[in-house]
C-alpha cells in the first residue's frame, strides 16, 4: 500500500496540474447540451440542441423576439417583414443589405462575401433537395409553386439541378425575392426562423461535400473553434458580424428585472461559447455547482435539492446568487388511443379511463407537483387556448369513470380485454405506465405495458402496430395548428397522427382554420376544435409541463424562450461578479 | 505455427460471414423501418418511402444482405444515417479516448490484482487473505453506478481532486479527466480479478512440483515467482487477453458519466437511432478484433508454456 501512495500522489498532482483555471480576462459562456450535436447542417437539425448550436453560427430570416410575449417574429437577416399580397399568397422579401458570410477558404480570396437573395432561394431549394432527404422538408412540402414538382423531377437524376428557375421561387434583384404559395399557409414565416431553412452559402456546400456538417459557413455570431461530435463545442464571436444591438423592448417586468441593462449595445456580447455535452444529470449538476457551466436545466433528480416546495428556490443556493427561472413549456404529453382498434371506437371507454387516471398523483410523481393538467391538444400561451376552458374528462371521478365504463360495456372491465401501452424503455415512461396500471386497475380496466427503444415505439406507431402509446409532442412554432395537426385525419400514420384519429367536423373546421392568418377569427377556429376533441378523448390528456432553470447571478439576460437558438448572442457575464462570486464554488 | 496463424485467420471469413448475417436479421426482422426514427417527428409517408429507396431498403433482401458482407470484407462502412458523419471517422475520434481510459486502467488493474493475488496466495487462510477476499466480494456487492456517483461527487466535486467530466484530446491533457474514471475501472475490476488469481494460483500451489520445491528447500517467495506464477500462466492469459477486445469499444457508462466521447457512447446512439451502419460497424469490428485477440492469446500460451504446440 505503501508503494501506492507516491502513485496516487503524483497522479493527483497531474491532475491539478493540468486542470484549466478559471478565466476571468475573457467574456466565456459556459453551458451544457445534454444531448450529442449530429453536424451543422441546418437541414437536418431537427431536434431543440442541435439547432441551438447551428443558432449560433447560422441564421434565418426571420427570428422570434428574444423577450417578447406571446412570442412574436422579428426580422433577422430580412429588412423587415414581407410584403404579403391580398391573397396571402406572394410574399416579397427584402434581405439586409452589408451582411456578410464568414471568411473561408469556399470564397475567392478567402474572405466571406456579401449575403443575397439568390442565397436564400438556394437555401430553400436545398430543403426541398430529393438527394438530401431534409428533416425540415415538411415544412415546404406541397406549399410553394413548383417546388415539388422540381423535387420529383430531379428525384431519379445524379445531381439536383439548382438552376432550373422554379415558378415560386423568384429572385427580384441582388437582394428581393419573391415566393408564391400554392394555398394560403399562415405559418410560413414561422418556418423561415426555424434552423432549417438558416441561410447557407452554395459555394460552401460544394466545397465541403458531404463534410459541410462539419464546416458551417453562415452569417451568425459566432464562429466554430471546434467541434467535437460528443464531448466539446467552442465558439467564437464573429469579428466580421454586422451591426446588431441589444434590443430595448420586451414584456411588462422584464426591464425590472434588468434584462435591458445591455439595449443598444452591439451584439453578440460575449466573446467565447463553450459548449460541454453532458447527457447524465449528475455531472450536469456538479458542473454548475463547480461554476463552470452558467446556466443548467434543472434535472429531475436534483430537483428538490434546487426548489423548495415546488416554486421557490433552495435557501443554500440563493445564497450563492443563483435564481431560479420555470416558464410552462409550450408542450402536452398523452397516451394516445389507436382509433384503428374498435376497442376505441367506443367513446365512453375512452371517457371512463380518462376520469380515472388520478393525475393529481402523477404529477407529484413524475413531475415534482409543476405540471399543468392539460385541458386538450393546445398548451396554455397559443391562441385557441382558454383559460376558463375545463375538460369534464380530465379529473378524477371513479364513480364516474365506473359508471361510463359500464355504459361503455364492460361493467367493472368485465368482457374488456387487456390494454396493452406501448412506451419507451426509460425509467420515468415505465413508471409513468405501471402508475397509470395501478389507477385503471381501480375501474377494473387491465393495463400492460409494453416497453420499447425509441426506434421500436416510432415503428409500433407508424405501422399502427399499437393499442395506445404515451409520448409528448413540443411545439416546433407557436401555432396551435401545430397540435391541432396531430389529430387531423390526413396526418394518420404514417404521419404525425398516430392516433390515427378521424373526425370529419374536426378535419373540416382545420382545413378551414390553417389557411387563416393570425386573427382573432382563426383563434375561434381553434377554440372551437380544441374544445370539440377534449369532449370526445381522442387521447387521455396528460400535463403541459414546466422547464425549471438555475442561472448564475453572472449571466445575464436570460429569459427563457421556447425557441433558443438564436438567443445566445443576447446573453451576457458580467467579469466582476464572476471572479467575486466564484470564490464560494 | 505460421500455418496455424495463417488457418485462424481464415476463420474470420466464416465468422464476418455469420456475424453479417446475425446483424442483417436481427436488423431486418427485430428493428424493423429506421425511416420514421431518421426523418424525425414530421416525416412525412411519401419522404419515408424515398428515404427507403435511398438507403437501399427497397432492394431485395439477398442483395442488401451483399451489402453487408461487402462492407464486412472492405471495412468501408460508409456514414452513419443518422449523424452523416463519416463512420471510419467517428471510430477513429472515439478510439482514442476509449483507450486512454481502458489501456492505462486495464493494465494498472491487471498487475495489482496479479501483485493482491500472489500476495494473498502466500498468505493463504491468514487474516490478511480473508481481509482481502471480504474486500473483494463486498467491492463487487456495489454496483458500478454507485461508484461512479460517489467517486465523482466525493474527489471530484467535493475534494477538487479531479475534472468532474469532460475530454481533452492529447498527453497529458487528457489525464486529468481520464484519471478518476480510470480510478473506478480499477476498483471495479480488482475484486472479480483477485478472486480469480487467487484461485488459479492456490491451484497450482497444491500441486506436487511445489511440494518437490519446498522440500528442496526452496523459498516460498521463489516457488511462488518462479515456479506457481508461470504455470498459472495459461488461465491468467486467457483471461486477461479475452478482456482486451472489450477494451476497444469502450467503457458505456464511464464513458457516459465522464462524458469521454469514446465508443461506447457511439454504439448507444446507433442503438437509439436505428442507426444500421454504426451497429454493423461496431459489431464485425469487435468479431475482428475478438478473433484477433483469441489468437494473439494461443500464441502466448507457446511461451508460456513450451509443452504448447500450434498445430
Amino acid at each position: 500500500m505503501k508503494s501506492l501512495m507516491p502513485v496516487l500522489v503524483g497522479l493527483v498532482l497531474l491532475t491539478i496540474g493540468c486542470s484549466k483555471e478559471r478565466n476571468f480576462d475573457e467574456r466565456e459562456l459556459h453551458l451544457i447540451s445534454p444531448e450529442k450535436i449530429a453536424g451543422f447542417d441546418p437541414i437536418h437539425g431537427s431536434d431543440l440542441y442541435s439547432a441551438n448550436e447551428m443558432g449560433k453560427v447560422y441564421e434565418g430570416l426571420y427570428e422570434f423576439h428574444p423577450f417578447k410575449r406571446p412570442y412574436e417574429l422579428v426580422p433577422n437577416l430580412a429588412e423587415s417583414l414581407p410584403n404579403v399580397s391580398a391573397d396571402g399568397l406572394t410574399y416579397t422579401f427584402v434581405v439586409k443589405k452589408g451582411v456578410l458570410f464568414r471568411d473561408s477558404p469556399v470564397f475567392k480570396d478567402g474572405l466571406g462575401r456579401e449575403l443575397s437573395a439568390d442565397d436564400v432561394l438556394y437555401t430553400l431549394k436545398r430543403l426541398a433537395d430529393p438527394k438530401l432527404q431534409a428533416k425540415g422538408w415538411w415544412l415546404l412540402d406541397d406549399r410553394i409553386l413548383g417546388l415539388n414538382e422540381w423535387r420529383e423531377k430531379n428525384a431519379p437524376l445524379e445531381a439536383s439541378n439548382y438552376d432550373e428557375v422554379i415558378e415560386g421561387l423568384k429572385k427580384i434583384d441582388g437582394y428581393t425575392l419573391q415566393i408564391k404559395l400554392k394555398k394560403p399557409y399562415p405559418q410560413f414565416l414561422y418556418a423561415l426562423a426555424m434552423n432549417y431553412t438558416f441561410i447557407v452559402a452554395k459555394e460552401a456546400v460544394e466545397h465541403y461535400g458531404k463534410e459541410f456538417l462539419n464546416y458551417p459557413v453562415g452569417t451568425g455570431p459566432f464562429l466554430l473553434d471546434k467541434f467535437e461530435q460528443s464531448n466539446k463545442i467552442v465558439y467564437i464571436k464573429n469579428p466580421k458580424f454586422r451591426e446588431k444591438l441589444f434590443p430595448s423592448e420586451g414584456e411588462e417586468g422584464d426591464e425590472k428585472q434588468g434584462l435591458f441593462a445591455d439595449a443598444g449595445k452591439k451584439i453578440p456580447l460575449v466573446d467565447k461559447i463553450i459548449v460541454d455535452i453532458q447527457v447524465e444529470s449528475q455531472p450536469k449538476w456538479l458542473l454548475f455547482h463547480k461554476a463552470k457551466a452558467d446556466l443548467l436545466e434543472i434535472p429531475k433528480d436534483n430537483f428538490d435539492q434546487a426548489v423548495v416546495g415546488g416554486a421557490d428556490l433552495a435557501p443554500e443556493l440563493k445564497g450563492k446568487g443563483i435564481r431560479l427561472i420555470k416558464n410552462p413549456m409550450l408542450d402536452v404529453t398523452f397516451f394516445a388511443f389507436n382509433h384503428e382498434d374498435p376497442l376505441f371506437k367506443n367513446v365512453k371507454l375512452r371517457q371512463a379511463m380518462s376520469l380515472a387516471w388520478d393525475r393529481g398523483e402523477a404529477n407529484k410523481l413524475f413531475y415534482n407537483n409543476t405540471a399543468i393538467e392539460a385541458q386538450s391538444v393546445i398548451p396554455p400561451g397559443l391562441g385557441g387556448y382558454r383559460k376558463e376552458f375545463k375538460n369534464p374528462f380530465v379529473k378524477l371521478d371513479l364513480e364516474l369513470a365506473k359508471k361510463l365504463l359500464a355504459e361503455a360495456g364492460y361493467p367493472n372491465g368485465k368482457g374488456l380485454p387487456e390494454i396493452t401501452i406501448q412506451t419507451r424503455n426509460d425509467t420515468i415512461s415505465r413508471n409513468t405506465i405501471e402508475h397509470f396500471s395501478k389507477c385503471m386497475n381501480k375501474i377494473g380496466v387491465k393495463v400492460k405495458i409494453g416497453v420499447n427503444t425509441w426506434p421500436e415505439l416510432v415503428n409500433k406507431v407508424t405501422k399502427k402496430q399499437h393499442q395506445m402509446y404515451t409520448m409528448a409532442w413540443g411545439a416546433d412554432y407557436p401555432d396551435a395548428e401545430n397540435f391541432l395537426g396531430l389529430l387531423f385525419c390526413p396526418n394518420q400514420s404514417p404521419g404525425s397522427n398516430g392516433s390515427n384519429y378521424c373526425n370529419p367536423a374536426f378535419d373540416e373546421l382545420f382545413r378551414q382554420s390553417t389557411i387563416l392568418q393570425d386573427t382573432p377569427e382563426r383563434s375561434a377556429f381553434y377554440e372551437k376544435m380544441n374544445e370539440m376533441v377534449a369532449l370526445d378523448v381522442p387521447w387521455i390528456f396528460g400535463f403541459n409541463r414546466t422547464k425549471f432553470y438555475l442561472s448564475h447571478a453572472w449571466l445575464k439576460n436570460f429569459k427563457y424562450s421556447e425557441y433558443t437558438h438564436t438567443q445566445f448572442q443576447y446573453l451576457n457575464v458580467d467579469l466582476e461578479v464572476k471572479k467575486e462570486l466564484s470564490k464560494k464554488f | 505455427m505460421t500455418r496455424y496463424i495463417i488457418r485462424r485467420l481464415l476463420y474470420l471469413i466464416p465468422v464476418l460471414l455469420g456475424v453479417s448475417l446475425i446483424i442483417f436479421v436481427l436488423f431486418n426482422v427485430v428493428a424493423g423501418d429506421p425511416t420514421a426514427v431518421l426523418l424525425g417527428k414530421n416525416a412525412t409517408p411519401r419522404q419515408m418511402q424515398e428515404l427507403r429507396e435511398q438507403l437501399g431498403l427497397n432492394k431485395p433482401l439477398f442483395a442488401q444482405y451483399l451489402d453487408v458482407v461487402r462492407s464486412a470484407f472492405t471495412f468501408d462502412f460508409g456514414r452513419s444515417w443518422s449523424s452523416k458523419q463519416e463512420i471510419s471517422q467517428m471510430l477513429r475520434q472515439g478510439a482514442y479516448p476509449s483507450l486512454c481510459l481502458t489501456i492505462p486502467a486495464f493494465v494498472i488493474s491487471t498487475v495489482l490484482s496479479l501483485v493482491i493475488s500472489l500476495g494473498v496466495a502466500f498468505y493463504r487462510g491468514k487474516g490478511i487473505d480473508l481481509f482481502v477476499r471480504f474486500c473483494c466480494i463486498a467491492g463487487m456487492s456495489v454496483s458500478a453506478l454507485a461508484y461512479i456517483l460517489f467517486f465523482q461527487y466525493f474527489f471530484a466535486f467535493k475534494l477538487g481532486w479531479f475534472e468532474i467530466s469532460g475530454f481533452e484530446f492529447g498527453f497529458p491533457d487528457f489525464v486529468p479527466f481520464i484519471a478518476l474514471p480510470a480510478i473506478i475501472w480499477i476498483v471495479l475490476s480488482i475484486g472479480p480479478d483477485v478472486r480469480f488469481f487467487r484461485t488459479v494460483i492456490l491451484d497450482e500451489i497444491y500441486q506436487d512440483y511445489v511440494r518437490t520445491a519446498r522440500a528442496k528447500g526452496l523459498s516460498e517467495m521463489h516457488i511462488l515467482l518462479k515456479h506457481v506464477l508461470r504455470n498459472a500462466m495459461i488461465p491468467i492469459i486467457t483471461y486477461v487477453v479475452i478482456q482486451i477486445p472489450f477494451l476497444i469499444l469502450g467503457a458505456l457508462l464511464l464513458e457516459n458519466f465522464f462524458s469521454i466521447p469514446g465508443l461506447g457512447g457511439i454504439t448507444l446512439n446507433a442503438l437509439n437511432s436505428s442507426d444500421f451502419p454504426v451497429i454493423k460497424a461496431m459489431a464485425i469490428l469487435s468479431s475482428v478484433v475478438y478473433i484477433v485477440f483469441s489468437l494473439i492469446s494461443d500464441i502466448l500460451y507457446t511461451f508460456a508454456d513450451p509443452r504448447v504446440k500450434l498445430k
